[in-house]
């Protein structure tokens, strides 16, 4: 399989950018190993038994939880879906009651760290993303600038962004913007490699 | 601005959403072959004053078909159910 490429490096210029003073808010981005989704009907937690064990993963999930195996995260995005990130090609578990899809190509995950990372994100989303409510583990669906993205706490100050890919230009756009007054730094993406 | 409570996501603002179509209209028996049966399905609508059964789409969350009770004269907002468990019988 080709290697998912990151569409954002040629346009993330690492620098500090903004406003003066301490830099808030790191925007950066990271490679996806891969990344599926599983879909089914009314069987579906029956149908992706299986494929969930395989993936070292306890069971479907919870809707707001992101669930991590040994080498899989997993999020539970409806009642008869999951997406997956990690897991080699899942293409032998399709059946009739069971649907895969390869989505490596399909998403770019925008990372936001730093101490105004929340700030920036609550700026641009409709939900409230304080540690309160988008606890360090969870995950969230929204619209951001009208986009569907998933929004996963990997930290108290880190929260990872995955947006359509045909979309990560514009969303990267309106993150950079918001975030000039408060002040940010790019990071060159060997750094994001070492980070992850 | 009118809230919604997805049944997998939580309350989460109208603009994730977009709106379906009318949950009440049922589809006439498909041995059905009077023509007016056919043309109240396909077109007439009522447009009726206080409660009413709606379908919208959770579009940018969870992407599922919900069926919402929405008073259209005082845009309150009642249950909020998904559409695959809502009883098309009884409805
Ligand atoms: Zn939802």
């Amino acid at each position: 399989m080709v290697d998912p490429v990151i569409p954002l490096h040629a346009n993330l210029v690492p620098g500090r950018y903004g406003a003066d003073g301490d830099t808030a808010v790191q925007i950066g981005t990271r490679r996806i190993s891969s990344l599926w989704q599983i879909a089914g009907w009314s069987d579906f937690e029956h149908a992706a038994q299986p494929l969930l064990v395989a993936c070292g993963l306890a069971g479907p999930g919870q809707y707001d939880e992101t669930q991590q195996g040994p080498d899989v995260t997993a999020w539970r995005i409806a009642p008869d879906k999951i997406l997956l990130e990690g897991p080699p090609d899942l293409t032998d578990f399709a059946s009739d009651s069971l649907v895969v899809l390869d989505l490596s190509h399909a998403r770019t995950v925008i990372t936001l760290n730093g101490a105004e990372a929340r700030t920036l994100l609550s700026q641009v989303v409709s939900v409230d993303v304080s540690a309160a409510t988008l606890p360090v583990g969870s995950f969230i669906q929204t619209g951001l600038h009208g986009v569907g993205v998933l929004l996963q706490a990997r930290s108290q100050n880190g929260i990872e962004i995955f947006v359509p890919t045909t979309w990560a230009q514009t969303i990267l756009d309106i993150l950079c913007q918001n975030a000039m007054p408060l002040g940010y730094e790019i990071m060159s993406p060997q750094t994001i490699h070492a980070a992850t | 601005m009118i809230r919604i409570d997805c049944p997998i996501c939580g309350l989460r603002t109208e603009t994730e959403f977009t709106y379906g179509a009318d949950a009440t209209v049922t589809r006439p028996a498909m041995d059905e072959t009077a023509t007016q049966p056919w043309v109240d399905y396909v077109f007439n609508r009522d447009n009726p004053r206080g409660w009413h059964l709606e379908y919208w789409h959770h579009v940018q969350g969870c992407r599922q078909w919900l069926v919402l009770e929405r008073n259209t004269l005082t845009h309150e907002v009642g249950s909020c159910r998904l559409a695959r468990e809502v009883d098309h019988e009884a409805s």
